[in-house]
C-alpha cells in the first residue's frame, strides 16, 4: 500500500518565512506594503481574494507530488467547505482535506455537501474530523456539548451520515440526532463516501476513532510516544484504523542551513509569545510535556533528532515538527513508515515555495534511505 | 430598477446532467463518442449563461432530491464574475455561526454576490428527513434567531446570544471575516407567521403566482419584492402555444416576446422589482430570454445593459 502525502494550505494566511511572525499574504494581519493578496489593490477592492492564494498552493502541492491538503478550521480563518468547493473546479487530482467539527452541520446536510462536493470534484473530498478543541472557543461556534460528549456525537453524526448516504431510506432516533426515512437521491448516493482522518488524543477520541475513522491522525510527537498512542488506539478498536501522522518540515540541503533558518527565527521571537497558548485539548497538553528542562538555546527544544518542539513559536499552529536536511527529513518520514505510518500532512512555512521544495527535494527521497523498507 | 434571475437545474434540466437513465444516448460504436463531461459541468454552463445573457442572478434552490445549494453557489460564483448566487436552505441544516461562517468566505472570494433563500414551511415528511421535527410555529421562531444569530455573529463582535434555540459566548467575525455585506435575505410565504418573520429579518420576499400580492406587499413595507415566474415566450404567441401544448402541464406566462414582457411590466406596476423566471430547458432558453425578452424590458432591466 502506498503512502498517501498531503500538503497543508494555510486558510488564516502565511508567513514569508518562519524568521518573523509577520503573516503578509492575504489580509489576515494588517496589510502593509508588500502584503501578498490582500484583495485590495490602490485602496480599493481589487475583485481578488484570499483564496487566490490558497489556490496557488492547490495548485503548487498537486504539481509538486502532494495527494491534496489539509484545509483548516477555526474561528478566524476562511471555511474548508466553501474554499473546497470554490476551488474545486480549478484543480484535478487534489484531494480536499475538509477540517470540521460535526456540531457545525447537521449530518444530512453534511452528507448532501459532501455528495455535492464529490460530484463537483469527481470524487476528491476527505473529512478530517475533529471533535475536541478548543474550551471556550466551543460557544464561539455555538456549540454547547462538552468534550467527552463531543465524541459520542461525532459517532452519531457517522453513523447518520453513513445512513443516508445508502440512498435509501434511513431512520435514526438518537441522543443527538433524529431523522426518519432520510436519504440522498441516487446520483448523489452514487457518489464514493470520503476517506475519514479522524483526531483526537483522549480516551473518548480513541474510542471513537476505532469505530469510524479510516485514518487516525495525530500532530507529530516524539517518535515512541507517537508509538504508543498508535498502541493504544490498536488496544481499544475493534477496527483498527490506518496512521496518519501532521509533521512541519523545515527541511535545507543542509542540516547547518536548516537550522540556521531555526536560529534566525528563534532571535526574533517576541518574549510574551514564550509564554505559550491554552486550550482544553488533550493534544495541546501533550505536546507541552515532551519537553524537558530548562529551554535555554532553540536546541534544547530537539527531543530526538531532528525532531524540534518549537514550530509553535515561529508560526501558529502545532508545535512538533522536523528539522534537518533534506536526507534526514526524509529518513525521519521513512522511520515513521517503519512504525506504521500510513499517510502524512506535512507543511511548511511559506507554504507555496516550500510545496515545490518538499515536493521536488524530500518526496523523491523516501522509501530509498531506510534498509529493508520495501518499495 | 429589475433584476432578472433564473432558477438552477439542480437536479438536471431533462436528459442533461447525470439525473436521469436517459442521459448521454448510446452513440452507434462506428462514431467515437468523446463525452466525459462532469456533474457539475451542465449547471455552470447554465451559470454562464445566464451571465452571459445578462441576468442579474441565479438561484440553487432547496431540493433534497437535487444537489446541494451552498456548494452548487460556491462552485458557480467562481466560475462567473457577476453573478448573484441565491443558495436556498432550511434552517435546520447548520448552526447559524456555522452558516454564517460559510457564507462570510464566499462573501470573501466572490466580491459579495452570495445570497440567501430560507425555506422555512417544509413540507413535514421532507424536514423530518432533513432531521427537522420542529413544526408549526416554532420553525419560524427558530427561523427568527437563526437569523438573528448569524447577522449577530457577522456584524457584533464579541457577540453572545442565548435564546431557545441558540447560545454564542463571545462570537462573532473579526477581520478580515468581518465586514463583507451580509447575503440579502429572501424569504416567502404568505401567513402570517410568514409575513412577520420576513418583515423583521428579510431583504427580500419571494412571491409565486397566485399569492395576494398587494396584501402582501402592504404587510411588508421596504421590502424588495420577488416573483417566481415560469416562462414559454417565442416570436410568436401560436408558436409559444404550440410549444407548451408539446410540453403538456406547462403553467406560467406563455406567449410572444412582447406579451411576456408585458406580464412583466404589469407585475413591475404592482412593485415586484425582482424577476425570478424558470425556462427549460435552460442554457437555450436563458440565452433566449437575453436576446429577446430582456431588451424589451430595458426600462425595468436598465442596470444590466
Amino acid at each position: 500500500m502506498s503512502v498517501d502525502i498531503y500538503w497543508r494550505i494555510g486558510t488564516h494566511g502565511d508567513q514569508p518565512s518562519l524568521r518573523r511572525r509577520v503573516a503578509s499574504r492575504g489580509e489576515w494581519a494588517p496589510v502593509v506594503p508588500g502584503s501578498l493578496a490582500p484583495g485590495v489593490r490602490d485602496g480599493r477592492q481589487d475583485g481578488y481574494s484570499y483564496v487566490e492564494h490558497m489556490g496557488d498552493v492547490a495548485r503548487a502541492s498537486e504539481s509538486a507530488g502532494f495527494v491534496g491538503g489539509l484545509l483548516p478550521s477555526f474561528p478566524n480563518t476562511d471555511d474548508p467547505w466553501a474554499t473546497a468547493a470554490t476551488l474545486a473546479r480549478e484543480t484535478s487530482t487534489y484531494r480536499f482535506m475538509i477540517a470540521f467539527q460535526p456540531g457545525f452541520l447537521h449530518p444530512v446536510q453534511a452528507a448532501r455537501m459532501t455528495a455535492s462536493l464529490q460530484r463537483a470534484t469527481g470524487g476528491r473530498a476527505v473529512f478530517n474530523i475533529i471533535s475536541g478543541g478548543g474550551g471556550p472557543d466551543q460557544l464561539w461556534w455555538g456549540d454547547k456539548v462538552d468534550h467527552d460528549d463531543r465524541y459520542a456525537r461525532t459517532s452519531e453524526f457517522l453513523d447518520v451520515l453513513k445512513g443516508v448516504w445508502r440512498g435509501v431510506p434511513y431512520s435514526f432516533d438518537g441522543r443527538f440526532y433524529r431523522v426518519e426515512g432520510a436519504r440522498l437521491p441516487e446520483p448523489l448516493a452514487r457518489q464514493p463516501f470520503p476517506e475519514i482522518y479522524f483526531s483526537g488524543s483522549s480516551p473518548a477520541a480513541i474510542a471513537a476513532a476505532g469505530r469510524h475513522a479510516d485514518y487516525y491522525l495525530s500532530w507529530l510527537e516524539p517518535f515512541h510516544a507517537l508509538t504508543a498512542k498508535f498502541d493504544q488506539v490498536r488496544a481499544h478498536s475493534e477496527r483498527t484504523p490506518k496512521f496518519a501522522v501532521r509533521v512541519e518540515v523545515l527541511a535545507r540541503p543542509t542540516e547547518e542551513e536548516a537550522w540556521a533558518e531555526i536560529a534566525r527565527g528563534w532571535d526574533n521571537i517576541d518574549p510574551t509569545v514564550l509564554r505559550g497558548a491554552t486550550g482544553d485539548s488533550i493534544g495541546w497538553q501533550r505536546s507541552q510535556s515532551f519537553v524537558r528542562g530548562p529551554v535555554n538555546g532553540y536546541r534544547d527544544l530537539e527531543v530526538t533528532p531532528n525532531v524540534w518542539g518549537g514550530f509553535h513559536l515561529l508560526r501558529g499552529g502545532p508545535a512538533f515538527g522536523l528539522v534537518g536536511s533534506y536526507e534526514q527529513v526524509a529518513e525521519r518520514l521513512d522511520e515513521l513508515i517503519g512504525l506504521g505510518v500510513n499517510a502524512f500532512i506535512l507543511a511548511g512555512v511559506p507554504h507555496l515555495e516550500e510545496a515545490y521544495r518538499v515536493g521536488e527535494e524530500v518526496l523523491p527521497l523516501l522509501g530509498s534511505l531506510v534498509k529493508g523498507h520495501a518499495r | 430598477m429589475a433584476e432578472f434571475h433564473i432558477t438552477l437545474p439542480t437536479r438536471g434540466d431533462r436528459h442533461r446532467g447525470d439525473w436521469h437513465p436517459d442521459s448521454h444516448r448510446p452513440f452507434h460504436a462506428s462514431v467515437t463518442d468523446p463525452r466525459a463531461t462532469g456533474s457539475f459541468d451542465h449547471l455552470a454552463q447554465v451559470g454562464r449563461a445566464a451571465e452571459l445573457a445578462a441576468f442579474t442572478g441565479a438561484v440553487a434552490p432547496f431540493d433534497p432530491e437535487g444537489e446541494e445549494s451552498l456548494v452548487v453557489a460556491a462552485a458557480l460564483l467562481r466560475q462567473t464574475r457577476w453573478l448573484r448566487l441565491r443558495a436556498e436552505f432550511h434552517p435546520g441544516i447548520a448552526t447559524p455561526v456555522y452558516a454564517a461562517k460559510i457564507s462570510a468566505s464566499l462573501q470573501r472570494f466572490s466580491g459579495d454576490r452570495l445570497d440567501w433563500g430560507l425555506a422555512v414551511d417544509l413540507d413535514p415528511a421532507v424536514a423530518r428527513a432533513q432531521g427537522d421535527f420542529h413544526e408549526g410555529a416554532d420553525r419560524y421562531a427558530r427561523a427568527a434567531e437563526f437569523l438573528t444569530v448569524a447577522k449577530g455573529v457577522w456584524r457584533e463582535p464579541g457577540y453572545t446570544y442565548r435564546g431557545r434555540f441558540y447560545e454564542v459566548l463571545a462570537g462573532g467575525f473579526d477581520a478580515p471575516l468581518a465586514g463583507r455585506d451580509f447575503p440579502r435575505v429572501h424569504l416567502s410565504g404568505t401567513s402570517p407567521a410568514a409575513l412577520e418573520l420576513s418583515a423583521l429579518h428579510g431583504d427580500v420576499h419571494v412571491f409565486e403566482r397566485g399569492d395576494d400580492l398587494e396584501a402582501g406587499i402592504a404587510a411588508l413595507p421596504g421590502l424588495a419584492y420577488a416573483i417566481r415566474l415560469p416562462v414559454l415566450a417565442r416570436e410568436d404567441d401560436e408558436e409559444a402555444w404550440a410549444d407548451a401544448a408539446r410540453l403538456g402541464g406547462f403553467t406560467g406566462l406563455v406567449g410572444s416576446y412582447e406579451q411576456v414582457a408585458e406580464e412583466i411590466r404589469a407585475y413591475a406596476g404592482r412593485g415586484v422589482t425582482i424577476f425570478q423566471l424558470d425556462a427549460s430547458p435552460y442554457i437555450e432558453e436563458t440565452y433566449r430570454l437575453g436576446e429577446h425578452l430582456l431588451p424589451l424590458l430595458a426600462k425595468e432591466g436598465a442596470h444590466v445593459r
